[in-house]
């Protein structure tokens, strides 16, 4: 870096690693230039007025707001759904044949472009990520004899995706993965790009994580789904079976609550779902749209009520959907249910039961809320 | 330096600096490929994290920001429809920002050609005006100068100021420019040297009579 010792700030301002260092810092511009600054102690004052001028001017640019940018893209996706106009016969033009071989060698050539790729990304990701997450952790990396693996599904249905410890993931279209195998290290980890089910291995000793986007999800053997498309504004965790906790990526104690055994963070039991808004940084627990009965078939319960005191109505409800109905058990003493409940999902139940209560109903917090002034009767 | 960063990327609503619309680019990459092989994801992606750079491109062509909204969608809507046509090994900013610009130029012509007699003369040039924002300005000197060097800046010949632009705040190379501008290397390298070196005497004058002033006073 020599010449730069007779650069005046007419000569930095121009020059393009001077600027990227100013405009676009890392860990090895930032090293360089600050040793070379040590040795030139000359330079500081001209280098410091250099990078006042660089940051300063910028262009004038017309407003242009988040908003109008995501008007203006959908409205254009809504114009490639248009169909096309379809006077031709299929007679003329073999779609489907045509159609499939075009397919398969773009597949087949995306897939290859990408396995190159990803080496490369995932070698520059991975340090990444062990920048956010092992600042200091004393394990080392993996060395060697570990493969990564990307998984791209780029076809129109989703795949099913095996791991070693016989964890299977269903990615879905225009989503991928990325993890290692064999696993190594006290952890297991993928890396999620659009959405995928999870049904995860249970592992206690070895905790397994998705790191999507901003959130972190840990486990330790359940099933659940994650929708973490690039484009879109949340990131969305929605559990099936087992417990799952999440973490914002940003968390300052991140380090310390993966490597905990118990599972900290924002707990999510089954039926519940987690909405990370990327714009604000804010989660919200909330349920899943059609939540499921978690019990095991063998001991689901008829939900036939007959003067059925509300609190048994809801204890019999939330057991079998695994969510906290919360009441006050005192305005609802008097006010016996009778009912059919067998075969609806869990909101119509709900609706029902309030409609007979004169109730309503909210979801708060992933748990149900009941509002009533009390029975008549 | 982080915290550079930080309020650099805060403050892009009226003046763009570099690393603003900095998006990794082996992301476009697979974005892109996964565009040509149909993924409506992936055209919300691109279309989402490219419009601001293009559209900030494409109003250096025309002031009325509807019309460059209107080409940067018809110009995703080509795109989509040829995808089949498409190389897969491309560089994307620059790809997309030749391509809006061939778009609203061939726009223009035909725009000329409906309504020969108003047209404005200044539509289809390129043009731009840089700013200062002083936040990051120090001393009174340093504003001084650096609204000289914006002056200077903004009273380069266009093809020189197009060029420094490209280089200099959307970090393009030698030969996207080229490709983008529709000149040769070797004309991109002529330019962008004419016009440091004179940026960079004349400025230099600025010093010494801004060092003289202070002098004496």
């Amino acid at each position: 870096m020599d010449q730069y010792k007779n650069f005046g700030v007419e000569d930095f301002v121009w020059d393009q690693f001077f600027r990227q260092w100013i405009l676009a810092p890392n860990r090895e511009n930032d090293l360089l230039w600050n040793v070379w600054l040590a040795e030139n102690p000359g330079s500081v004052r001209v280098v410091n007025e250099a990078r006042q001028v660089v940051l300063s001017l910028g262009t004038k640019e017309a407003e242009l707001s988040d908003r109008e940018i995501r008007d203006a893209v959908n409205k254009t996706i809504a114009r490639i759904h248009e169909p096309l106009e379809e006077d031709f016969s299929t007679f003329d033009r073999p779609i489907p044949f045509y159609r499939a071989t075009w397919f398969q060698i773009a597949a087949s050539v995306a897939i290859f472009i990408i396995a190159g790729l990803s080496w490369k990304s995932y070698r520059s990701q991975m340090q990444l990520a062990s920048d956010t997450i092992q600042v200091e952790a004393p394990v080392s990396p993996p060395a060697l004899a570990v493969r990564m693996i990307e998984k791209v599904n780029s076809g129109n249905k989703s795949i099913l995706v095996q791991l070693e410890d016989h964890s299977e993931i269903t990615l879905k279209p225009g989503s991928s993965i990325r993890y290692a195998e064999p696993f190594t290290g006290p952890t297991r980890e993928v890396y999620l790009l659009g959405e995928a089910f999870f049904d995860i291995a249970k592992d206690p000793d070895r905790p397994f994580m998705v790191y999507a986007n901003e959130l972190v999800t840990k486990v330790l053997g359940t099933s659940f789904t994650i929708k973490a498309y690039p484009s879109s504004k949340e990131v969305t965790v929605e559990v099936k079976t087992g417990r799952v906790s999440v973490f914002a990526k940003s968390d300052p104690e991140l380090q310390a609550k993966l490597t905990r055994r118990e599972l900290q963070g924002i707990i999510l039991s089954p039926n519940q779902k987690i909405i990370f808004e990327r714009d604000v940084v804010r989660m919200e627990k909330t349920l899943v749209e059609r939540p499921e009965i978690v019990l095991p078939k063998s001991k689901i319960p008829h939900f036939q009520f007959e003067d059925t005191p509300a609190s048994e109505v809801f204890a019999s409800i939330g057991n079998a959907y695994g969510i906290e109905i919360i009441y006050d058990e005192e305005l609802l003493k008097g006010c016996p249910l009778t009912a059919s409940l067998d075969n609806q999902p869990l909101h119509e139940k709900l609706s029902i039961i309030c409609k007979a209560m004169e109730a309503t109903y909210e979801v708060l917090d992933g748990q149900i809320i009941i509002h009533s002034r009390g029975c008549r009767n | 330096m982080q915290g550079d960063v930080f309020i650099l990327n805060t403050q892009f609503e009226c003046s763009m600096n570099l690393s603003v619309n900095r998006s990794d680019a082996s992301d476009d990459k697979l974005m892109w490929q996964r565009f040509i092989a149909g993924d409506v994801d992936a055209f919300d992606y691109l279309m989402s994290s490219q419009f601001r750079v293009l559209f900030y491109y494409g109003s250096k062509f025309s002031k009325d920001k509807e019309f460059v909204k209107d080409c940067i969608q018809d110009l995703f809507l080509a795109l989509w429809e040829r995808r089949d046509n498409l190389s897969v090994d491309i560089a994307v900013k620059p790809y997309l920002m030749a391509s809006l610009r061939r778009l609203m130029h061939r726009k223009y012509e035909v725009k000329a050609r409906l309504a020969e007699d108003e047209l404005d003369g200044q539509e289809g040039n390129f043009e731009i005006e840089f700013s200062v924002e002083q936040d990051y300005i120090e001393q009174e000197s340093t504003l001084v100068l650096t609204q000289k060097l914006k002056k200077l800046l903004d009273e380069l010949p266009l093809r020189q100021k197009e060029v420094v632009y490209l280089k200099f705040y959307q970090e393009l190379d030698r030969n996207q420019i080229s490709e983008i501008m529709e000149v040769s290397p070797q004309t991109v390298s002529n330019l962008l040297q004419i016009a440091i070196k004179h940026l960079k005497k004349h400025w230099r004058t600025e010093f010494i009579t801004f060092f003289l002033i202070h002098l004496f006073i």
